[in-house]
């Protein structure tokens, strides 16, 4: 059994973007969170909602399961993505950890996608909240900031390859 | 090509290690990253993983043709289906967030099904179809996009939402969204791109010999 040699691995280039992706990512996670994603107006009343403001809606109605589903997938699944992106690129070429490294970038593949749920939600909402005064649904700027920070996580865990975590031309084990 | 001396390369760690053939139940783990390299695969597999792809493309349709939900606030009502919400996004100015719905709801699942389809029955025919091999490529490129089951769930969500301010009824278009979330998970359990290539490579090999 071979290990991988550094030049032979694909994809290795474009570390500097995967890196430049998590930092983008960490910028973008700010504005997506503090401005408004949608305007709700519901019989003539306004109201301007953050994703947060969302959860925290959710939660006031009674709907604390749902809460909890958007909270996680919305909020702290791009976080916990981010966090562990760049400490996956803290520790690239170094042998530290490489078992919880190879199974964080695992779990990251897994749950990454769900965090586009805030977007879909977004499309349905809008897509039935074309009543006017009585009940609409806008998207505010803020959207554009989150679908930036989500492209940008899961773009950056598509470009990191598990290989790199094994590099240093150790050889496998049989 | 002899089988038993078959290499094939981790893609979890990189290790290169030489595969055998597989008895019913067994598979292959690489042993430094735990990646699994090979499993068996019943000869019925591809078989039934193109039965499943034909099955989500089927179903993509209805849902698309159908409305999802109908909801009512003091005798105004309004229905939506899949491609209403992008063409309201786009009709307000947000058409990147509508270019990413339409690609995760739409152009990346009929992708997936349709390539996983053809890679499918290109391994199961006996046979050789022309571009299985890019077919399989495809069906790995656009199923990390294919994002059903998070748009199903998201379909809940705003039904819970909107019940907060007035009356949702439910229509014939989320069911087909329900079945085509489950048809994406079981095909993700079903068909493997980098088996399909491998089987393809293969066919391939085993006809360049003969020849």
């Amino acid at each position: 059994m071979n290990g991988p040699s550094p030049a032979a691995l694909p994809g290795r280039q474009h570390l500097d973007l995967v890196r430049s992706l998590v930092v983008t990512g960490f910028l973008l996670y700010l504005p997506a969170n503090i401005l408004p994603v949608m305007t709700i107006t519901i019989t003539g009343e306004v109201e301007p909602l953050t994703v947060l403001g969302g959860v925290n809606e959710l939660w006031g109605s009674g709907l604390p399961l749902v809460a909890l589903i958007v909270l996680l997938a919305s909020f702290l699944v791009p976080l916990i993505k981010l966090v562990c992106l760049a400490w996956l690129l803290a520790l690239d070429g170094t042998a530290r950890c490489r078992d919880r490294r190879a199974a964080t970038l695992k779990v990251l593949h897994q749950i990454g996608s769900w965090s586009m749920v805030d977007i879909f939600l977004l499309s349905v909402l809008a897509a039935v909240g074309q009543l006017g005064m009585m009940a609409s649904v806008v998207p505010e700027p803020g959207v554009l900031f989150f679908a930036a920070m989500l492209l940008c996580t899961l773009f950056a865990t598509d470009l990191y390859r598990s290989e790199w975590i094994w590099l240093d031309g150790q050889s496998a084990v049989s | 090509m002899d089988p038993v001396k078959r290499r094939e390369r981790c893609h979890g760690c990189g290790g290169v290690y030489a595969l055998r053939p597989l008895r019913r139940g067994e598979s292959l783990r690489c042993g430094r990253c735990g990646t699994i390299l090979a499993s068996f695969r019943s000869p019925m597999g591809s078989q039934a993983s193109c039965a499943v792809a034909l099955t989500g493309l089927v179903l993509l349709g209805l849902a698309n043709a159908q409305p999802i939900m109908r909801f009512s606030v003091a005798g105004n009502t309004q229905s939506n289906e899949i491609i209403t919400g992008i063409l309201v996004l786009f009709s307000q100015g947000y058409w990147p967030v509508a270019v990413l719905v339409l690609f995760c709801a739409l152009i990346a699942p009929f992708l997936h099904f349709l390539s996983a389809a053809y890679a499918s029955a290109a391994c199961a025919l006996p046979h050789p179809l022309p571009g299985g091999h890019l077919a399989a490529r495809l069906a790995s490129r656009s199923q990390p996009w294919s994002l059903l089951p998070v748009f199903a769930l998201a379909c809940i969500v705003s039904a819970v939402k909107l019940k907060m301010i007035g009356q949702v009824e439910w229509e014939a278009g989320i069911v087909y969204i329900g079945l085509l979330a489950v048809c994406s998970l079981v095909l993700s359990r079903l068909f493997s791109p980098r088996e399909a290539v491998r089987k393809l490579s293969e066919r391939r090999g085993a006809e360049g010999s003969a020849a």
